[in-house]
């Protein structure tokens, strides 16, 4: 269902990744990764870590003073070039004001590139409505913008991500400013986009318990995430998230949060194969 | 009535004003939602009074003379227009850099502007044998002065505009509703920015024959601003805007017939009326 070009190996390579703004320290140093195709990882770790410096590095905005990027197989601004990312922002620069409806904005990713005097055409108008069905936006087709919640909205952007079919998804906290009905659902729009249609997931978030879930009781549920990457400069940790213990927490985050997390284990969830290599 | 006498009478002497003002009323209509959702009514502003720098170097160089013919007034109302298309792109670049705040931009070049040109129009009418010119006519607009030349010209750049707008349509949307995304996909934020710039630097230019330069912003702001309290969605809003716009031209011309006032104040004044309308509608029906 999800475009993809002929290419063995995994979504997304980082090999000793190093990045730095002139005159600063490192923002990044010596991050190596491998994102499999159909994965989801979540990048975690306190503000001014390097999370939002990692995400714009695998999409192409910057380029790493140290080691390489690779999405795909190919130059990372090669593939955004190509549509082969989506991308949601932490915060969008659009403007809610704007007298355009659900689908327009959706409309707009999708039409990119057309020539001025060509009409939209079927194929084009069938992705618009399969990007809003994936988002669970059907309903709000032709709802002013200016009339959504904040959560409405933000499956309006997402769905703007995935008008153009991309078959890796990158997310940089998704979830922050939304409130838990909104996070909740949202939050199974993306597993759902992972499990039934094999996209690639990557989300930054520096609140843990955006992957993170209660053990027990009556929130229990499955993290979202198949591995997680713990970011303070290096990577501090990247495997499964059952791995994630408070003394990781601690050593990343730089303070003890086992008083707010103590509670919290995050789950695992079975890789869907499990020979891949790590 | 005056309004008939001056339209259909014997001489019809207003007519190309009538019809300049129509195509400007399109024009502005056209353009004001763009200009209201994207807050450049400061930068029509600042482009409007670097208009009247213009004014002031084509009036040193004899283009506003009388009797100069059509071609001195056609070079004139081009060195105008290319005060105003610099004046948009110097905006349009400094704000870009983010060293100059861009309203800081357009205050410096507004007050330059207007200053330059008040003293060339001064430095101009000190000359011996130089028809005077009327600083009001340029400050406020007046009809008298628009001819066939001025009418033509006026849909001339409407039907440029409608088509270089059309061209870009799908772009500029993106664009214009989120920058950073547009241009991470491809979409050339700087030329269209300019491209903008331009389209503005014109219209401002046939706007202000009718309006002024001080006043020509309303027609620029006006009825896209009250468009926008009425409608909600792209469609209704330009359609809002457009009779918006036709509505505030026709009544302001009318009463500007009849009194013999100049047509800015007129037509800014019934603008700000029909936004004011606008306005008590929308917080009515809520």
């Amino acid at each position: 269902m999800t475009r993809e070009p002929p290419h063995d190996g995994p979504a997304i390579r980082l090999q000793g990744v190093g990045f730095g703004w002139p005159g600063h320290p490192p923002a990044v140093e010596d991050v190596s990764l491998e994102v499999e195709r159909g994965e989801s990882l979540a990048i975690i770790g306190p503000n001014g870590g390097g999370k939002s410096t990692l995400l714009r590095l695998i999409l192409g905005e910057l380029t790493p003073d140290t080691g390489r990027v690779e999405v795909l197989g190919m130059p990372p601004a090669q593939a955004r070039k190509a549509r082969l990312i989506g991308y949601l922002p932490q915060r969008s620069a659009a403007n809610r004001n704007f007298p355009v409806t659900v689908r327009q904005t959706v409309e707009m990713a999708a039409l990119v590139g057309l020539a001025p005097w060509r009409r939209a055409s079927s194929e084009i108008r069938e992705r618009v409505d399969l990007a809003l069905e994936r988002v669970q936006l059907t309903d709000l087709t032709h709802r002013p913008v200016g009339e959504l919640s904040g959560g409405q909205f933000q499956r309006t952007l997402l769905a703007r991500a995935l008008a153009v079919d991309p078959p890796i998804l990158i997310l940089d906290e998704p979830t922050s400013a939304l409130d838990p009905g909104a996070q909740e659902q949202l939050g199974q729009v993306l597993a759902r986009l992972q499990e039934v249609e094999g996209l690639t997931l990557v989300i930054v978030s520096h609140d843990i318990r955006a992957i993170a879930a209660p053990r027990s009781g009556p929130d229990r549920r499955d993290a979202l995430c198949d591995r997680v990457a713990c970011l303070r400069r290096t990577l501090h940790f990247h495997d499964s998230p059952e791995g994630i213990t408070p003394q990781v927490l601690a050593h990343v985050f730089e303070h003890d949060l086992s008083q707010v997390f103590g509670e919290v284990q995050v789950l695992a969830r079975p890789l869907s194969t499990p020979d891949r290599e790590r | 009535m005056q309004t008939l006498d001056y339209l259909f009478g014997p001489y019809a002497t207003m007519r190309p004003a009538a019809a300049a003002a129509l195509a400007v009323a399109l024009l502005c209509g056209i353009l004001s939602p763009l200009v209201v959702l994207r807050r450049m009514a400061f930068v029509g502003q600042g482009i409007s009074h670097a208009a009247f720098g213009g004014v002031g170097v084509a009036a040193v160089l004899g283009l506003f003379a009388a009797g100069a013919g059509t071609g001195a007034l056609l070079g004139a109302w081009g060195v105008v227009a290319l005060f105003c298309i610099g004046a948009g792109l110097a905006i349009g670049a400094l704000s870009r850099r983010d060293e100059i705040p861009e309203d800081t931009a357009i205050g410096v070049l507004l007050v330059a502007s207007m200053a330059l040109g008040f003293l060339l129009l001064q430095l101009q009418r000190g000359r011996a044998g130089s028809a005077s010119i009327s600083v009001e006519g340029f400050l406020f607009g007046q009809v008298a002065t628009i001819g066939p030349p001025e009418a033509w010209l006026a849909w001339v750049v409407l039907g440029l505009t409608l088509a270089a707008l059309w061209w870009i349509r799908r772009p500029l949307l993106f664009w214009a509703f989120d920058e950073p995304m547009a241009e991470s996909l491809g979409i050339r934020g700087g030329a269209i920015q300019s491209g903008l710039m331009v389209i503005l630097a014109v219209t401002v230019v046939v706007t202000m024959q009718l309006a002024g330069v001080i006043l020509a912003t309303a027609m620029i702001v006006l009825p896209g601003a009250a468009a926008l309290q009425v409608a909600r969605r792209s469609s209704s809003v330009l359609v809002a805007s457009v009779g918006f716009g036709v509505a505030g031209v026709v009544v302001g011309l009318i009463l500007s017939f009849e009194t013999d006032w100049q047509p800015g104040p007129n037509i800014a004044l019934t603008y700000v009326g029909l936004f004011g309308a606008a306005r008590i509608w929308n917080v009515l029906r809520r």
